[in-house]
């Protein structure tokens, strides 16, 4: 009965101290929050880099590198067009290398309104899932520098924040660690 | 003749005793007198010590703690034996040790307060030195020159994987980590995103002098 006890006792102060890890003050969820949306303006960043043509071909590789980090394994992008009602989705590295090939001569791709749809919301595996929502702007020109396809399309990006540990110069270091999901075409307009 | 001798001798003989007794109630009375002052000044003495036991076990006192030492330990040497003071000089001896703990605490504070503000200066001016390099990444004007600016950047890393930690909350002595990178990618990250907006929070070095570890805070 007895160790029975403690047994209890150490299994309920277990229960705390996961509370006490995972329960997010105001000041830390929002550090999270904007954590998770930064990654998602770096990726408008690599995208805009990527499709660019000036950009130099080791450096746009390097860049594919960095993007792919940023997602899960697996994740999904859309990719719309006026000229075709259907969406088409890509394996991340394989999206982000079209968008390197893509057959115009000049390629202008900005993101803006960049905001949550849903705020992180706690999982019960521990994991804070969210959805943010962003405006694609495209513009391709020809050689001749005229513009010749331009859309806005609306994606939802979801995002996946998890709190893992890692051992830095035999310190144990606790990290929030987002990854990001399918990147869905919500809507594609002129 | 006989008569006169002997009525002489009478007045002579209670002269002496008069004399003896009022000089006999004279010293008794001198003696007591005595006796009372000594008395009221011992009272004096002792309720003068116990005013000053009570200023220093209260606080009361503006003598320096050696003074308050000094009189604690004169009072304490005249072992009068009274109970009441005795009381007193243990309490203002304990009081006196308190207050001597806490000044020692509080200037051992000051000091690693001081060594602490000096530490962080020397820190910030080294710290400083690397934040700039870190914005003029950011702030090239060509990949190429922001490629040049890493290649330099790299020489004073020990090795281009070190980690870089960037903190993007503290609450309650605690931090909050973004995922853990190196220093070859972040330079290439504040090359890709041109925004430097972090201050470098701490470094470790090895003894070559190279920097093996960064700490990052978000700004």
């Amino acid at each position: 009965m007895k160790k029975l006890s403690y047994l209890l006792i150490f299994v309920i102060g277990l229960g705390f101290t996961g509370f006490a890890q995972d329960d997010l003050s105001p000041e830390r969820k929002q550090a999270v929050d904007s954590l998770a949306m930064e990654k998602v303006r770096d990726l408008s960043k690599y995208i805009s880099i990527i499709g660019s043509k000036e950009t130099p071909w080791s450096e746009a590789n390097r860049v594919i590198d960095r993007a792919e980090e940023l997602f899960m394994q697996g994740s999904e992008i859309g990719v719309s067009s006026l000229v075709r009602p259907e969406v088409s989705y890509y394996g991340v590295r394989k999206y982000l290398e079209r968008l390197m090939r893509l057959n115009y001569s000049k390629v202008e791709i900005s993101w803006y309104n960049i905001e949550y749809v849903s705020d992180l919301q706690k999982q019960p595996d521990g994991t804070y899932v969210g959805v943010i929502t962003i405006f694609q702007k495209f513009k391709g020109y020809d050689k001749e520098g005229k513009l010749i396809y331009q859309d806005t399309t609306k994606k939802d990006i979801t995002v996946y924040v998890k709190r893992k540990e890692t051992q830095i110069g035999g310190r144990l270091i606790g990290f929030w660690d987002v990854l990001l999901g399918d990147i869905r075409v919500k809507e594609t307009s002129k | 003749m006989n008569q006169i001798l002997k009525i002489l001798s009478k007045v002579l003989l209670a002269s002496l005793m008069l004399t003896i007794v009022v000089g006999g109630t004279t010293s008794c009375n001198s003696k007591k007198k005595l006796a009372k002052e000594r008395a009221e000044a011992h009272a004096a003495e002792v309720n003068r010590a116990k005013r000053d036991l009570n200023n220093i076990i209260n606080g009361e006192t503006t003598w320096t703690l050696d003074q308050q030492a000094e009189r604690v330990a004169a009072i304490k040497a005249k072992n009068w034996g009274n109970a009441d003071v005795d009381d007193l000089v243990e309490q203002a001896e304990e009081t006196i040790s308190k207050k001597r703990a806490e000044a020692e605490r509080l200037a051992e504070e000051e000091r690693l307060k001081r060594e602490e503000e000096a530490r962080l200066r020397a820190n910030q001016s080294e710290f400083a030195v690397i934040d700039n390099q870190l914005a003029s990444i950011a702030d090239a004007t060509s990949v190429d020159e922001a490629n040049m600016l890493i290649n330099t950047a790299l020489n004073q890393y020990a090795t281009p994987d070190i980690p870089v930690l960037i903190i993007i909350s503290q609450a309650g002595g605690f931090n909050d980590y973004d995922r853990p990178t190196t220093i070859s990618k972040f330079l290439n990250y504040l090359k890709d995103k041109k925004q430097y907006k972090y201050k470098v929070e701490s470094v470790k070095r090895d003894n070559m002098g190279k920097i093996t570890e960064m700490e990052l805070i978000v700004k």
